[in-house]
């Protein structure tokens, strides 16, 4: 990929809050200025992704900002890989800071490949490597540079101008990135798919992040860390998102999680998570006779037809494979949600309610069946992990919902 | 109608007028564009500017153009101060206002991301805000172009030797010669008009970003 080609790739910073403070003066408080924090202390390990979630005026976006020092604590320390910040020269410091915020900011003047170069020419890189570098950087967040290269950010939809500001964020490689609900202004659907490409892409960087957002399911889904911030810029729970849905330490952090934490807890774990659990498959010309046999052996009362190359075409009742003939595509009903291995089970669960089917098939890279899910495989697995309190009440309430629909 | 032959008689007098018009204008608006640029920079910087450099322009707008002039002629005689000075105040009620708002317009979100990367002070100003000012600031020396061409006219009354076209005209209101008057007013209006769309085109040619043509808001 890409990515690898920059020398410095992978590098990534330590961040340490400790004991920052930020208290505003009562008429900075009236003109609504966000809201103060107090005595903030957590350590975000290097390459990993940690959420800042809270309600409004809980003081995540001051901490943010307080790392790349667009606002300066009050009293307090952090420290970048061990170096206080305050000690650095603030332009310096903010270049090796990548910076992505929910209105993006791009510059409107400036075409999409120099909006991603900025950081280099700030740096003095020579023209033809800032060229290469924007064009490498738009390739990686899935915008084509030939296309989008001399484009004005005016001409861009909202979900490819926050791509340009992640490209941005990242042009001189920084080792930190800090992210103020950089998914926030788009829709539904496309914060989905900016989200899952947003993780894709983590997997190969390895940023230290710190991402800021007010939905909690944004934050259990994007977060190897979650801190859960309350009104008065209070640190009410740190720590990985499972623990805090499992374990929330206060009447708070339970309230604000929410009571369906247990089906939350759906988001954190994916399909390759569960048992695998392979149909009976047959080709597309195969007799029917031996399929038969091996269809009415399997409790799944349905047969999956693959092509040639093991890609579901769709399902065959097993009461139409009859004793002899071939099984053609034309004999195959609709085809169930496609799923991968990081298909996370939320998703999976609300494709399967969706489409009104009792199986997703689960395929590879290349689009070779690997085995299916089920709805009933999916409560199965909330009920192993839930502890025996949760548990009974999530299962029901998975169930009732199933049923519904 | 037009006395033709007169017209013809008086065509070196008409280029020579011209260009005196488009002199005095020319000089007003850069000494008034300068004045406002500086000004317009600082108010943007230090917010508490603003307020009282827009109210003073704000009153030299409403004292009458003749007024004015004449309140010069006492300090600094029928010399093309006198002319200028007043020329110049008129061009800052519109340019001031034009580069403040110029500089107030560029998104606050555009300004964060800007620090955040590590732009100084300076860098910003002069590779964010002043490019993205730029439109209305364009805008604000169009307008201004157009009303100078306009006031140019009034400093005949400060004597032979300044009001370039309006020369003509007030020497035709006193003689009642319609073709003197006309000699003064066409020209000056084509003036006006070529300015306009001069401007016009600078700003659309210096900002291929913008796909929309801001207007302006002063006047």
């Amino acid at each position: 990929m890409s990515a690898s080609a920059t020398p410095a790739a992978a590098r990534a910073a330590t961040v340490e809050f400790r004991h920052v403070t930020k208290s505003y003066d009562p008429a900075a408080l009236r003109r609504g200025a966000p809201g103060a924090v107090n005595d903030l202390s957590f350590t975000v390990p290097a390459g990993k992704i940690c959420v800042l979630v809270g309600p409004s005026g809980c003081g995540k976006t001051t901490s943010l900002k307080m790392i790349n020092r667009l606002i300066e604590p009050t009293s307090g320390q952090i420290l970048i890989d061990g170096v206080d910040a305050a000690s650095r020269n603030v332009t310096e410091l903010r270049r090796e800071i990548g910076y992505v915020i929910q209105q993006v900011g791009l510059f409107p003047h400036q075409s999409i490949g120099e909006n991603v170069a900025t950081v280099p020419r700030l740096l003095g890189w020579p023209r033809a490597r800032r060229r290469e570098r924007a064009d490498e950087l738009l390739a990686l967040v899935g915008l084509d540079p030939a296309t989008y290269r001399d484009r004005y950010p005016a001409q861009l939809s909202g979900g490819e101008r926050q791509r340009v500001g992640v490209a941005r964020a990242l042009a001189a490689d920084p080792p930190i990135m800090l992210m103020d609900e950089p998914f926030g202004a788009v829709d539904p659907i496309v914060r989905e798919r900016l989200q899952n490409e947003f993780l894709r892409l983590q997997e190969q960087l390895a940023k230290t992040i710190l991402f800021v957002t007010h939905d909690i399911d944004e934050a259990i889904k994007m977060g190897d860390l979650v801190a859960v911030m309350q009104a008065g810029g209070v640190l009410a729970q740190f720590g990985p998102p499972a623990g805090i849905l499992a374990d929330p330490a206060s009447d708070f952090v339970a309230r604000f999680v929410g009571t369906d934490r247990g089906l939350k807890r759906l988001s954190l774990a994916r399909v390759g998570d569960l048992p695998g659990r392979i149909p009976v498959t047959a080709r597309a010309g195969d007799r029917s006779g031996p399929a038969r046999a091996r269809i009415l052996a399997d409790p799944f009362p349905y047969l999956l037809l693959v092509d040639d190359g093991d890609r579901p075409i769709g399902w065959v009742d097993q009461d139409d494979v009859d004793g002899d003939g071939v099984l053609g595509p034309e004999q195959a009903i609709p085809m169930s949600p496609l799923l991968n291995r990081r298909t996370t089970l939320k998703d999976a669960l609300s494709l399967l309610l969706e489409a009104d089917v009792q199986a997703g098939i689960v395929v590879n890279r290349g689009g070779r069946v690997e085995g299916i899910v089920t709805a009933g495989m999916i409560l199965d697995w909330i009920r192993e992990q839930g502890r025996p309190a949760a548990d009974a009440a999530t299962a029901d309430e998975a169930a009732a919902a199933a049923a519904r629909a | 109608m037009l006395d033709w032959g007169w017209i013809g008689d008086h065509l070196p007098q008409l280029a020579f007028r011209t260009a005196q018009h488009l002199e005095l204008a020319a000089i007003a608006l850069a000494i008034g564009f300068a004045i406002s640029f500086a000004i317009g920079v600082a108010a943007a910087r230090w917010r508490v500017l603003y307020p009282p450099s827009a109210a003073i322009a704000g009153i030299v707008f409403t004292i009458p153009s003749l007024a004015l002039f004449a309140a010069f002629v006492p300090a600094t005689g029928l010399s093309i101060l006198t002319a200028e000075i007043p020329l110049v105040l008129y061009t800052l009620v519109i340019l001031l206002r034009n580069v403040v708002a110029g500089f107030d317009a560029v998104p606050a979100d555009v300004l964060e991301a800007a620090d955040a990367m590590g732009f100084t002070r300076g860098r910003r100003l002069l590779r964010i805000e002043l490019p993205l000012a730029v439109p209305l600031i364009v805008a604000g020396l169009r307008v201004a172009s157009v009303s100078t061409i306009g006031l140019v006219s009034i400093t005949a009354i400060l004597g032979d030797a300044l009001g370039g076209l309006g020369f003509f005209i007030y020497e035709g209101m006193t003689r009642f010669f319609a073709t003197e008057i006309a000699v003064g007013a066409v020209p000056t209006i084509v003036l006006a008009l070529v300015a306009d769309r001069l401007f016009l085109w600078l700003e659309r040619a210096i900002t291929p970003w913008s796909r929309r043509t801001r207007t302006a808001t002063a006047g």
